[in-house]
């Protein structure tokens, strides 16, 4: 591990001091505390961090409510900080780590539910709220959310919006950015904006943005009653192309399930060398319906006719149940790793199978245990997550294998796939995950409200220089060449 | 839910560092720090594992937990945190850690005086001298079937008498057989374990089993949760043999004697109150033993009185913040945590907070009265005793 480069930048070490008289106790210049806001839950060997960029934050900062994230902003703007908005950090592509060193803003302590507009089914909610909390609490008073990321204990409400905002209850219920209704942000020049969905600074303008356009401090968003029922089937997959050709047919299915959520058979043999019981030693699917009683039977009914159709078995209620129950612990299976590293994209439904075979052509390829799971999030398209075990212990072969993903992606790519997420380690596939129009678009914007750069700065709108291509091509190529080499040798 | 534990170093690098624990952690939710959190505990886990040592700040944060469980609830790769916090104490205490806190007073009490104060063995029976109803054989009877070990919140702290006065009552007008170590009890061991000082604990383990033999009991029941889990959980590790003892809680003892026709036989005087109350799980003995039921089986055989669960109940539960040695290294932390956890036990209108534990009676007591709040923390038995009284 390097030594941590703890020392502000001496032209700005005032700056950061500073901040001290701004917030008292709820900022920290504190080395040791800096250093835990340099990763999110991608394990980056640190040599290989310091050449993405200045990942130690000089200063770190909880404000409590947007007058203390007004505060913040604009001492920053003044003195030209940069400013790295973070929460649970969640994501694996350093959406909130820095890459120029500068302000973190850590917006945990703006956290929980502000109120219900009960006539029109909105709830305003601090950006920090876990997807699971606020769900929860939402239910004290008989509502819920209508979708929530497959993160939900620990991802938050503005996270999600400022990611693509797609998981669990998006297929009934749309993405992320359709449910929020408002947003009330900080801009980099320290304005507070209520975005709505119309206007010239929309709602829509700050999703997918990554938090660098402004620091959401509170999110208006739809909710709905509380479902009268929630059920669950299991279908097991002997034929895995049978598994493929069910999965559109179920997302298909009217009323929409709320969630169908598949896995592939290495996933499961993942799990059991993890010391779970999977399942099933096959392919799976879990189908989800949520809403009033007899729309659950009905969509249960329509699922165990396709499961006929394809030869699926049916497994136990009490297995479905569980499986539901579960649906938030998929890294579990870092358990028989201990480390992972992967993949996940957007594909469409139709390319399943294929992508699946690729994948699998590769894995072999590269003789890797690559397991395969995802949830259909729009009626003709997954997020799908694919993963194969390494040991982040081991620096060599783990940068080695670092090479595999862009493998990965890839295959995806070659699919019709797009990455979900940016931050720094997408950023060369920037332009797989907006059109030219898009690029434009944001780009501009970015340039508008954020000339000088301080809000987030390296993510989603360049590269760092290891990651610019075609730098980051060869030096892949390199990787997996010699990767390749080396499993030869041995 | 089955939890796992390869090695510090080990689950270290299993952590996700996804954060679920993070956001259920009670240390976490008032510090508000990663560093304060587990998942920053984690990261110095991998620090330690690497380096050898940590430093003093992150010393710290590592002795700053409850020890309360609900990380490993949360977990999402299944690490028996519990586990991996224990042992990082062990290792910091075996480097002198314990030094820097007033922990290093509390080892030296529980290692020579074998209890919280440090106290001579006749202070365990000061209780005794303020009981209503004198009891035959309270103390060290040869013979008698059940044991009562009274732990040292409950016997040495005035505070806590009450307790023990209303288990004895319970079990005497029930006519159990029953006795206690009297002043030969000693520590179970929790503080010690729980400050990373395992081995200390041993000895003390090896005497409280060897008094129960002597006296022929085959049943301990303790009021005490953490008492409870060490007997039930931990003696049989740290004696290197199964303990040949049905270890009880007194919840557990409690709602078996009320399914028995006691209450008809007049044995279990129960009245009733026509009172809102809500309950509060004790981490040592829900989380950490499994018991949830029983308690509240207890409460719901109280005519009259209606239970209102907190919205964070069960496995979920929030801790009091009287947990791992917390109190003794950051009291003020410890009372912050006590004061969210008396928030969510206000928000149910009840006018009573039942719980089967001296401390999180103790710490939610100080917590009402620091607030001003209108309601009421009682001790389950205590509690029960009440309702006879009304009857």
């Amino acid at each position: 591990m390097q030594e941590l480069d703890s020392s502000p930048r001496p032209a700005r070490a005032g700056a950061y001091e500073a901040l001290h008289q701004l917030l008292g106790d709820y900022v920290t210049t504190d080395p040791l505390e800096r250093s835990y806001y340099r990763r999110d839950l991608a394990a980056v060997p640190g040599a290989l961090g310091a050449l993405i960029g200045r990942t130690l934050p000089d200063a770190v900062a909880r404000p409590r409510n947007t007058d203390d994230v007004v505060t913040l902003v604009k001492h920053a703007a003044a003195h030209r900080l940069p400013v790295t908005p973070r929460a649970a950090a969640t994501t694996v592509y350093w959406n909130a780590v820095p890459t120029r060193g500068g302000l973190v803003l850590d917006m945990n302590g703006m956290r929980g539910l502000i109120d219900i507009d009960e006539e029109r089914l909105v709830a305003s909610v601090l950006p920090s709220t876990r997807w699971q909390e606020l769900d929860a609490l939402l239910h004290r008073r008989g509502y819920s959310v209508l979708s929530y990321p497959t993160s939900a204990p620990a991802a938050t409400v503005g996270g999600w919006v400022s990611m693509e905002g797609y998981g669990i209850g998006s297929l009934a219920h749309g993405g992320l950015a359709e449910q929020v209704v408002a947003l009330e942000v900080v801009l980099p020049d320290s304005r507070v904006i209520t975005a709505g969905a119309q206007g010239e600074l929309p709602v829509r303008a700050f999703c997918r943005a990554e938090g660098t356009l402004g620091i959401i401090t509170r999110v208006d968003l739809k909710i709905r009653h509380a479902p009268e029922s929630t059920r669950s089937a299991a279908l097991s997959f002997p034929d895995p192309a049978a598994l493929y050709r069910a999965i559109p047919e179920l997302a298909a299915i009217q009323p929409a399930p709320y969630c169908v959520h598949f896995a592939d058979a290495n996933y499961q043999r993942a799990m059991r060398s993890a010391g779970f019981e999977p399942p099933s030693d096959h392919a799976t699917v879990l189908v989800t319906f949520e809403g009033d009683s007899r729309g659950v039977a009905a969509g249960i009914a329509a699922t165990l006719e396709i499961a006929a159709q394809r030869g699926a078995e049916v497994l136990d209620e009490h297995i479905a149940e569980a499986e539901w129950r579960e649906r938030f612990m998929a890294l579990r299976l870092k358990r028989s790793a201990p480390t992972v590293l992967g993949a996940e994209s957007w594909i469409g439904l139709d390319q399943l199978a294929a992508y699946a075979s690729d994948a699998e052509r590769l894995a072999k390829r590269q003789k890797l245990s690559l397991a395969t799971y995802g949830t259909v999030v729009k009626p003709d398209e997954a997020t799908v997550m694919s993963l194969f075990p390494c040991d982040e212990s081991r620096a060599i072969q783990y940068v080695l294998d670092l090479s595999l993903t862009r493998q990965l992606f890839g295959t995806a790519f070659r699919r019709g796939g797009r990455p979900y997420g940016i931050g720094v380690w997408s950023s060369p596939y920037r332009a797989r995950a907006f059109s030219p129009a898009e690029l434009t678009e944001i780009t501009t914007r970015k340039q508008q409200l954020d000339p000088a750069s301080i809000m987030n700065p390296g993510k989603l709108y360049s590269s760092p220089l290891l990651l610019s291509r075609p730098i980051f091509d060869i030096g892949m190529g390199f990787l997996a060449g010699v990767r390749r080499l080396s499993k030869v040798v041995s | 839910m089955k939890s796992y534990f390869d090695g510090v170093s080990e689950e270290s690098l299993i952590c996700a560092q996804c954060g679920y624990c993070q956001a259920v952690c009670p240390v976490y939710s008032v510090l508000g720090w990663e560093s304060t959190g587990p998942r920053g505990h984690m990261q110095a886990a991998r620090d330690i594992s690497r380096d050898g040592h940590l430093s003093a700040g992150n010393i710290r944060h590592i002795f700053e937990c409850t020890l309360c469980g609900r990380c490993q609830e949360a977990c999402s790769t299944r690490i028996d945190t519990g586990q991996v916090w224990l042992e990082l104490r062990e290792r910091l205490a075996a480097q002198g850690a314990l030094d820097a806190f007033p922990l290093a007073k509390l080892h030296g009490n529980l290692t020579t005086g074998h209890s919280l104060t440090g106290e001579a063995g006749e202070s365990r029976t000061l209780w005794q001298d303020d009981m209503e109803e004198p009891v035959e054989r309270l103390n060290l009877a040869a013979g008698a079937k059940v044991v009562y070990f009274v732990g040292c919140v409950t016997g040495l702290y005035p505070q806590g008498y009450p307790i023990a006065h209303a288990m004895t009552q319970v079990m005497a007008r029930a006519q159990v057989d029953f006795t206690t170590l009297g002043g030969s009890e000693w520590c179970c061991g929790f503080p010690l374990i729980g400050m990373g000082r395992r081995d200390d604990a041993v000895a003390l383990a090896r005497h409280n089993v060897q008094m129960v033999r002597d006296l022929g009991a085959r049943t301990v029941v303790t009021t005490c949760p953490s008492c409870y889990h060490t007997w039930q959980r931990v003696y049989g590790a740290l004696l290197g043999e199964p303990l040949d003892l049905e270890i009880r809680h007194a919840s557990q003892f409690l709602a078996s004697l009320l399914q028995e026709d006691l209450l008809q036989e007049g044995r279990l005087p129960v009245g009733e109150l026509d009172e809102v109350v809500t309950y509060h799980d004790p981490c040592d003995l829900g989380r950490h033993s499994g018991v949830y039921e029983e308690p509240r089986q207890v409460l719901r055989a109280i005519p009259g009185v209606q239970l209102v669960e907190m919205a964070d109940n069960r496995e979920n539960a929030q801790c009091c913040g009287g947990g791992g040695n917390l109190e003794a290294v950051n009291p003020d932390l410890a009372a912050a945590i006590a004061d969210r956890r008396l928030a969510q036990a206000l928000e149910t209108g009840a006018r009573f907070i039942i719980t089967p534990c001296q401390q999180c009676r103790r710490t939610l007591t100080a917590a009402a009265r620091r607030n001003k709040a209108r309601i009421k923390v009682l001790e389950l038995t205590e509690y029960l005793v009440r309702s006879y009284d009304s009857g």
